[in-house]
């Protein structure tokens, strides 16, 4: 899977925000702040990743749980597919 | 078909309905020179009315379609639509942006009262804001939202003060990383995806560049002391 055309990251006021462009803002038209881990996470889905390849990146900076990093990337690809940024 | 200069940028309307240029009359232009050029198309103009909550007619609906269309284009020229009510005391330009309904005008109206004729309204609800040699400045538009007040002008934006309604009148700054998140829903971001990435990072400038100020306030003389006294004086 890989971030849709349109959606665009920029730092605004030392935020990492992402918002939708073009005729994607038409169906989101909100804002998502990334945090230092989503900035990972969304940097691997410019150039397309799965699932575990998600997980394995941030295992490999964060020491923590699978389980626990595992739920994390869950709810990091529920809120982009929820905007509709997500290309499966 | 109408020239106006707004925020220094020459735009020529190709309007259908006579109220448009009424609307932008005290931005014609006779100058030669044009930036670019926007137009309403009647397709458009359905779907404004269609999507508009209120009854509006179709006049407005052009003179709404007309200010979508400019907006479209500001980044181009280091500049963005800030939701907001925009106005000029002792030379320092302050925004005042709020939610719909907060009280943007009610505020200003104090000012006022207050100030008398040291405030200057330049726009009631859609000031343009440009980065002009590495400083901001907001100005003057034909749309001045419901209460229709503000004048042609310029100044140069100093501060920018998120309003809420209290039952006192307390304010304190705002970080620029809170300011930024809380300016999305008080500016316009263009559809069109390289003016939207220029518009995020005149947003990330101008929340570098400006004082941030969140006030609770009601509707007496006093509100407009402590913003003034917060934001113009520095106490």
């Amino acid at each position: 899977m890989k971030i849709k055309n349109g959606f665009i990251c920029r730092q605004v006021g030392g935020n990492n925000v992402v918002v939708a462009t073009g005729a994607q803002s038409k169906i989101f038209n909100g804002v998502i702040k990334l945090n230092e881990s989503g900035l990972v996470l969304w940097n691997k889905l410019l150039v397309g990743a799965e699932k575990n390849e998600l997980v394995d990146a941030l295992l490999s900076e964060y020491d923590v749980d699978r389980t626990v990093v595992e739920a994390d990337v869950d709810k990091f690809l529920k809120e982009l597919r929820d905007a509709g940024a997500i290309e499966e | 078909m109408f020239k106006i200069k707004i925020a220094g940028i020459n735009v020529l309307v190709h309007n259908k309905y006579k109220f448009s240029e009424y609307l932008c009359r005290d931005y014609l232009t006779d100058e030669s020179h044009t930036d670019f050029s926007v137009c309403a198309d009647e397709k458009e103009i359905l779907l404004e009315i269609q999507e508009t909550n209120a009854p509006i007619n179709a006049e407005y609906a052009e003179s709404v379609c007309i200010h979508r269309a400019i907006a479209e284009h500001l980044a181009e020229y280091d500049a963005f639509l800030l939701h907001s009510a925009f106005i000029e005391c002792e030379g320092v330009g302050v925004a005042f942006a709020a939610k719909s309904g907060v009280g943007k005008s009610t505020h200003i109206s104090i000012w006022q009262r207050v100030f008398g004729d040291k405030v200057r309204v330049i726009n009631g609800d859609k000031p343009i804001v440009r980065l002009i040699n590495g400083e901001f400045y907001g100005y003057g538009t034909p749309w001045l939202g419901k209460e229709n007040i503000g004048k042609n002008g310029c100044c140069k934006l100093k501060a920018l003060c998120f309003l809420n309604r209290g039952e006192k009148n307390a304010i304190s700054t705002v970080s620029a990383e809170t300011a930024a998140m809380m300016l999305f829903s008080q500016i316009y971001l263009p559809s069109i995806g390289e003016n939207a990435a220029k518009t995020l990072e005149l947003v990330d400038k101008f929340s570098s560049s400006v004082s941030f100020f969140k006030l609770y306030c009601n509707m007496q003389d006093e509100a407009a002391k402590v913003s003034h006294n917060a934001i113009i004086k520095g106490e």
